[in-house]
C-alpha cells in the first residue's frame, strides 16, 4: 500500500491507496479503517472510493458508504470506520481502494510565538506506519512538504529525502495495529488561514435575485507574533520579514455575480479589486491590515446572483442548488452556518446534502413581512474545501405569494387615500347643537353668501365695462342705434342683478357672524347702485348729445364730471371687493 | 467645549496650491485650517461664491421699500456676517441668510429685466395697455410716457385736445393714485430691450455656474470625510484609509478592556470605531484629564510611562503625517498639548520646547522637545524609511534620528504611517534591582503553595 501525507497546505490530506486481499475463507463485504482518537478529533472529511484506473485520483469521487463503529474495547484510543465494499471479496480476490482523509488543526506551530521576521516552523506528529486493523504486507509513506527548509524529521529505517519529499519504506510484513510515531518539523511560510466563524446567508427573492452575504471572522492560526510589529520591516521586505503574514485573499464568486461589496463594521474597505469575465467572477480582497500570526479580522462580502441560474423546479417543488462552503480557497472553517432565507409563504422545506450537518428552522422578519420568512439553517463544524459541494433546498411556493407584498402596499396606500378623503369629507363634530358647531355652520353660510355677492358684483362690473367699451365704440363710429340696442338689455340685466343682491344683504344683516363684514358689503352694494346711477345718467347724456349732434368736445365737457365720479366709485368698489375677498 | 476646541487645528482641510510635499502633490485637500479661526476671503468665496456679490444687491433691494419684513432680513444678514467673521464654523449661520438675500436680489433683477422686455414687446404692450386704458376710461394713454408729453400728440385719432388731456391726467392721478403712481414708477425703470435680454441670459448663466460650483464644492470639499483621505494622481485615485485601518486593528487585536491613550481629537473616533475605552475624548469638560495626557505626551519616556501606567493605559496612539505630508498630525498640535498640560502641571513649560520662540523639530530643537514622548513615538525608526528622516509636513530633517524606546514598543503602524500605536512595556522587564523583590515574591509563592495543603487539612 502507499500512503501520502500532503503538507503543502495547512489542511492536511492523507491519501492511502490500499490493495486489499481477502485471505480468509468467508466473504468480505466490509473493511475497517482505523484512526487514533486524536486524529479522529481533527478529521474533517473522510472518503473511500474504489481506484479503478492506474492514475492517481486528484479529487474525491463518489464515496463508498462509511459508518462509524463503536469502539470494541480492545483498542479504546482508536476510532473505527466501517466501509462497505462495492462487491464482496471471496478468498484470494483483491480490490484497490483509496482512502482520502482530511485533517485540520493537526499542524502545530513550534515555537508557538515568533518575532516578526523569523520563519514560521510547523510540527507534524503522526504515525509512520499505516494504522491498520489488518496485517500489512508492504507499505511506503511519502510526506510531501512545501518547498522550504526541513528542520528535522524522524528517521525510521529506510528514509530518504528527495527535494521537498520525505520517503519512508517500503516496510514489509507488519502485524496489525503497529504504531510508530514520527514527527516532521519544517518551515512553512504560508498563513494558516482559519475562519473561526463564517455565516453565509443566501436570500432568495422570486423577483429575480439571490443575495449572498458572507460574514467572515478570520484568524491567522500560525505562530503568534511575539513582541513588536514594525511596519518598516514589513514594508521594506515583506517576503523575508513577514512571509507567513497574509494581506491578500482571492474569493472566486459564482458566475454572474453583481453588486459585489466588501465591508466591515466601520464601512467600505477600499482595498479590493473585482475581476470578472464570462466564466467566473473573482474578487481580490485585502484586509484592512496585514494579518500576522494570532491576529484577527472581520469582514463581510456580499453579492447578488441571477435567480434563474440557481433556482430550479422539479415535480411541483422548487429547489435551490447552491455550493455549501466558502468562496475563499484554502480556508479552514471552524464553524460554518449557512442560512437559506426562503420567501415568505414557502412551505414543505427539506434539505438534501451529501454529508451530515445540523439543521433547524428559524424565521426572519424583513420588510413587509407578516409571518416572517422561513430560514433553513445548516451548521457544520470543521469545514474544509472538500465540503464545497452542492446542496439542495426544496420548498413549495405559490407564484401568487409573490404578489402579496406589492398588493399589500397598493391596498395600504389605497386605504390611506380613502381614509384621507373620508376624513376631509366627514363631519367629525361630536355635538350637533353646540354653539361652536352652529357658529361654524353660520360662518360657512356667510362665506357662501359673500361669495355669491361678490360674484354678482363682478358680473355687474363686467357689464359696466362692456357698456364703457360700447361708449368708446360710439365715439369712434357714431353708431347711436347700436349703442342703444346694447344699452337696454344691459340695464335691465343690471337691475335684476341688483335685486338679487337684496336678499343676500338681508341675510348678512341678520347673521351675527357677518356683523363685521356687513357694513362693507352694504357699502359695496350702495356704491354699486350709485355707480349704476351715474353710468345711467352719463350714458343718457351721451345719447342725448349724440341725438343733438353736439361736437366731440362738447360731449366731453358734459360727461367729464360723471366720468370723474364713476372712476372714483369704481376704485372704491375695487377696494371693497378686495377687502371682502380677503376676509373670506 | 466649543471655546476650548477653538484652540486646535482640527482636521478640516482646505485647498491650497502647494507643491512641495508629497501630500501636496497627491492629496488635493491639504492646508489645514482651524474651524474656529477667522475665515479668510478665499474661504468666503469658496463657500458662498457668487452669493458674495449678490448679497449687497439684495440689501439694496431690501431698502428700496423698507418694510418690517425686509428690515428683519437686513438685520439677519448683518448679524450673520458678523458672526461668520468670528469663526469659520459660523459660516453655516451665514449660508441661509446669504441665500435669502441673493434670492431677493435675483428676484428683483428678474423683475426689472422681465418687465423691461414685457413693455417693449409689441404684442404684449398693446394688450396690457388696452386693459389699463379700459379701466381708467382714457383711451389716449396708449403712448409711452417715456416718449414724453411732446411726442404723444401725434398718436392716433383722439377726440380730445392737449390741454384737456393734461387736466385729465391730473384727475386721473387723483382717482387712481396708488396703481397709476406705481405704474409710472415702473415705466420709468424700463431698460433697453436688448440690454435687458442679455442681462437676463447672463443671470441665468450665473445661476447655472453657481450650481456647477456648488456640486463641485459639495463633492470635493464637503462630502469627503476627514477620516478617509483621497488623492488624485496620474494613475488614478489613491485612498489613505489609515485611520480606519488602525481602528480596525485595535478593535480586533486588542483585549476588550484595554485602554487607549491618545490626544482628545481621536477620542470619539476610537470609542466608536475601535470600540475601546479612551482616556480623553472630544467631551472636553474635564480639562484636567486632557492636561494629564498632554503632560504625558510632553514628558520624557519614563515619566510618561508612569503617568500612563497609573491610568491603566495599555496602548498609546499617535497620528503622524510626516511620511506622506498629512499636516494635521500630532506634532503640529503638540504645542497645545504642552500649553494645556502646563496649565495644570506647571513643571511643563512652553519655552522649554521652543528655540528662540520658534517651534521646530530639526537639529536646532531643544533637548526637551527631542526627548519628549510625542517626538519619540512619532519619529521612532522614521529615519530608516529614507535614510535622512525628512519630515514632509515640517519640510525639514528631524533633529534626533536614531533612538530606542525602552518603555514602549511598537504595536501597530498603519500603511502610510499616519497612525502609530505603541504598547506600554510591562513593568517587570525594566526596573533594575528588582531581583530581591522577585525572589522574595517567589518565596512567598512557595509558602503559599505549602500553606494550601495545610489549609486543606
Amino acid at each position: 500500500m502507499f500512503m501520502q501525507i500532503d503538507l503543502t497546505s495547512h489542511i492536511v490530506r492523507i491519501i492511502s491507496t490500499l490493495k486489499v486481499e481477502n485471505e480468509g475463507n468467508g466473504l468480505l463485504s466490509d473493511l475497517l479503517v482505523a484512526l487514533t482518537d486524536q486524529e479522529a478529533s481533527h478529521l474533517a472529511f473522510l472518503s473511500v472510493f474504489q481506484n479503478e484506473g492506474k492514475g492517481k485520483a486528484k479529487s474525491p469521487k463518489a464515496s463508498l458508504p462509511i459508518e462509524v463503529l463503536e469502539p470494541e474495547g480492545i483498542h479504546p484510543h482508536l476510532t473505527f470506520y466501517s466501509v462497505s465494499l462495492p462487491r464482496g471479496l471471496f478468498k484470494g480476490e483483491t480490490l484497490t481502494l483509496e482512502v482520502w482523509a482530511v485533517f485540520t488543526h493537526i499542524l502545530k506551530p513550534f515555537p508557538k510565538q515568533v518575532p516578526q521576521g523569523d520563519p514560521q516552523l510547523i510540527l507534524l506528529e503522526d504515525s509512520g506506519y499505516y494504522l491498520s486493523p489488518y496485517a500489512v504486507e508492504s507499505q511506503t509513506l511519502t510526506v510531501k512538504l512545501p518547498d522550504a527548509r526541513i528542520e528535522s524529521y524522524t528517521e525510521l529505517g529506510k528514509t530518504k529525502v528527495r527535494g521537498s519529499e520525505i520517503r519512508y519504506g517500503p516496510y514489509q510484513n507488519q502485524t496489525s495495529f503497529t504504531e510508530f510515531p514520527i514527527s516532521v518539523h519544517f518551515e512553512y511560510n504560508k498563513p494558516l488561514l482559519v475562519a473561526q466563524k463564517l455565516v453565509r446567508e443566501i436570500e432568495i427573492s422570486h423577483w429575480g435575485n439571490v443575495q449572498i452575504t458572507e460574514h467572515y471572522n478570520l484568524i491567522h492560526g500560525g505562530a503568534v507574533l511575539k513582541g513588536r510589529y514594525s511596519r518598516l520591516d514589513y514594508q521594506a521586505s515583506p517576503h523575508t520579514n513577514a512571509a507567513s503574514a497574509f494581506s491578500r485573499l482571492v474569493a472566486s464568486l459564482h458566475r454572474g455575480a453583481h453588486s459585489v461589496y466588501y465591508r466591515d463594521e466601520i464601512g467600505n474597505i477600499s482595498t479590493s479589486r473585482l475581476r470578472s469575465d464570462s466564466q467566473k467572477t473573482e474578487i481580490e480582497i485585502e484586509p484592512r491590515f496585514p494579518l500576522f500570526g494570532g491576529w484577527r479580522t472581520f469582514f463581510t462580502i456580499g453579492y447578488g446572483l441571477p435567480l434563474e441560474d440557481y433556482l430550479f423546479e422539479s415535480e411541483g417543488k422548487r429547489f435551490l442548488n447552491f455550493s455549501f462552503g466558502s468562496s475563499i480557497s484554502d480556508l479552514v472553517i471552524n464553524e460554518l452556518i449557512v442560512k437559506v432565507v426562503l420567501p415568505e409563504g414557502s412551505s414543505g422545506i427539506s434539505v438534501s446534502i451529501p454529508f451530515p450537518v445540523e439543521q433547524w428552522q428559524e424565521t426572519k422578519i424583513s420588510h413587509l413581512d407578516i409571518s416572517g420568512r422561513p430560514v433553513m439553517v445548516l451548521r457544520k463544524t470543521n469545514v474544509v474545501p472538500e465540503h464545497n459541494q452542492h446542496f439542495q433546498v426544496y420548498y413549495e411556493f405559490s407564484r401568487f405569494s409573490m404578489l402579496r407584498e406589492p398588493l399589500m402596499l397598493i391596498i395600504g396606500f389605497f386605504f390611506l387615500f380613502v381614509a384621507s378623503i373620508a376624513y376631509t369629507h366627514a363631519d367629525l363634530s361630536i355635538s350637533k347643537s353646540s354653539p361652536s358647531y352652529l357658529a361654524k355652520l353660520q360662518k360657512d353660510e356667510v362665506q357662501i353668501k359673500l361669495q355669491q355677492l361678490l360674484n354678482i358684483i363682478s358680473q355687474c362690473l363686467a357689464i359696466h365695462d362692456g357698456l364703457e367699451a360700447s361708449v368708446q365704440e360710439l365715439s369712434k363710429t357714431g353708431d347711436l342705434q347700436a349703442f342703444k340696442t346694447e344699452r337696454k338689455p344691459a340695464n335691465s340685466l343690471l337691475k335684476e342683478l341688483l335685486k338679487e343682491l337684496k336678499p343676500l344683504l338681508l341675510f348678512l344683516q341678520s347673521s351675527p357672524q357677518a356683523a363685521r363684514i356687513f357694513p362693507k358689503a352694504d357699502d359695496l352694494v350702495a356704491k354699486e347702485q350709485e355707480l349704476l346711477e351715474k353710468f345711467t345718467t352719463k350714458h343718457s347724456i351721451i345719447v342725448d348729445c349724440y341725438e343733438r349732434k353736439l361736437s366731440g368736445r362738447e360731449i366731453e365737457n358734459r360727461v367729464a364730471p360723471y366720468q370723474q365720479k364713476t372712476t372714483a366709485l369704481r376704485q372704491e368698489i375695487d377696494n371693497l371687493v378686495d377687502y371682502i375677498d380677503g376676509a373670506i | 467645549m466649543a471655546d476650548h476646541a477653538s484652540f486646535f487645528l482640527v482636521h478640516h482641510l482646505l485647498w491650497v496650491t502647494n507643491n512641495r510635499t508629497y501630500a501636496s502633490k497627491y492629496i488635493p485637500i491639504i492646508a489645514s485650517v482651524s474651524e474656529h479661526q477667522p475665515p479668510t476671503w478665499p474661504s468666503y468665496f469658496m463657500d458662498i461664491n457668487v452669493l458674495a456679490f449678490l448679497v449687497p444687491a439684495g440689501i439694496i433691494a431690501c431698502f428700496s421699500p423698507l418694510s418690517d419684513a425686509s428690515s428683519f432680513v437686513v438685520l439677519y444678514i448683518v448679524t450673520s456676517v458678523y458672526f461668520s467673521g468670528v469663526m469659520v464654523r459660523l459660516m453655516l449661520v451665514l449660508a441661509p441668510a446669504a441665500c435669502i438675500m441673493s434670492g431677493i436680489a435675483l428676484s428683483e433683477a428678474f423683475d426689472v429685466f422681465a418687465r423691461s422686455i414685457k413693455f417693449q414687446l409689441p404684442g404684449l404692450s398693446e394688450t396690457s395697455w388696452s386693459e389699463a386704458a379700459d379701466s381708467s376710461g382714457t383711451h389716449e394713454m396708449q403712448s409711452d410716457i417715456a416718449k414724453t408729453d411732446k411726442a404723444e400728440d401725434a398718436a392716433k385719432e383722439r377726440p380730445l385736445k392737449k390741454g384737456k388731456k393734461k387736466e385729465k391726467e391730473k384727475e386721473k392721478d387723483l382717482a387712481e393714485k396708488p396703481s397709476l403712481k406705481s405704474r409710472i414708477e415702473k415705466r420709468l425703470l424700463v431698460l433697453p430691450f436688448e440690454a435687458s435680454l442679455i442681462a437676463l441670459l447672463l443671470i441665468i448663466l450665473l445661476g447655472g455656474f453657481y450650481v456647477v460650483h456648488c456640486v463641485w464644492a459639495a463633492a470635493e470639499a464637503y462630502s469627503a470625510p476627514s477620516i478617509v483621505l483621497t488623492s488624485r494622481s496620474h494613475d488614478g485615485l489613491h485612498v489613505f484609509d489609515d485611520f480606519r485601518e488602525a481602528y480596525a486593528w485595535l478593535s480586533h487585536n486588542t483585549d476588550v478592556d484595554d485602554k487607549v491613550a491618545s490626544w482628545w481629537d481621536y477620542g470619539y473616533q476610537t470609542t466608536a470605531m475601535a470600540n475601546r475605552t479612551v482616556i480623553v475624548d472630544n467631551n472636553t469638560w474635564n480639562n484636567t484629564h486632557i492636561a494629564t495626557v498632554g503632560t504625558a505626551m510632553s514628558s520624557p519616556e519614563k515619566a510618561a510611562w508612569e503617568i500612563f501606567n497609573s491610568l491603566d493605559v495599555k496602548y498609546v496612539l499617535v497620528v503622524f503625517g510626516g511620511l506622506v505630508g498629512y499636516p494635521s498630525d500630532d506634532i503640529n498640535k503638540f504645542l497645545w498639548m504642552v500649553r494645556i498640560g502646563g496649565g495644570v502641571f506647571p513643571h511643563i513649560k512652553e519655552p522649554d520646547y521652543l528655540r528662540d520662540g520658534q517651534y521646530r523639530i530639526d537639529s536646532q530643537a531643544t533637548p526637551t522637545m527631542l526627548n519628549c514622548l510625542m517626538y519619540k513615538l512619532s519619529y521612532y525608526r522614521f529615519v530608516e524609511t529614507d535614510g535622512k528622516g525628512f519630515d514632509r509636513v515640517r519640510r525639514t530633517e528631524i533633529g534626533k534620528k536614531y533612538f530606542k524606546l525602552s518603555y514602549f514598543e511598537e504595536a501597530f503602524t498603519s500603511h502610510h504611517w499616519m497612525v502609530r500605536i505603541y504598547k506600554l512595556k510591562p513593568s517587570r522587564n525594566r526596573i533594575k534591582g528588582k531581583v530581591k523583590k522577585s525572589k522574595s515574591g517567589a518565596r512567598q509563592n512557595t509558602c503559599g503553595s505549602l500553606g494550601n495543603p495545610l489549609q486543606n487539612i
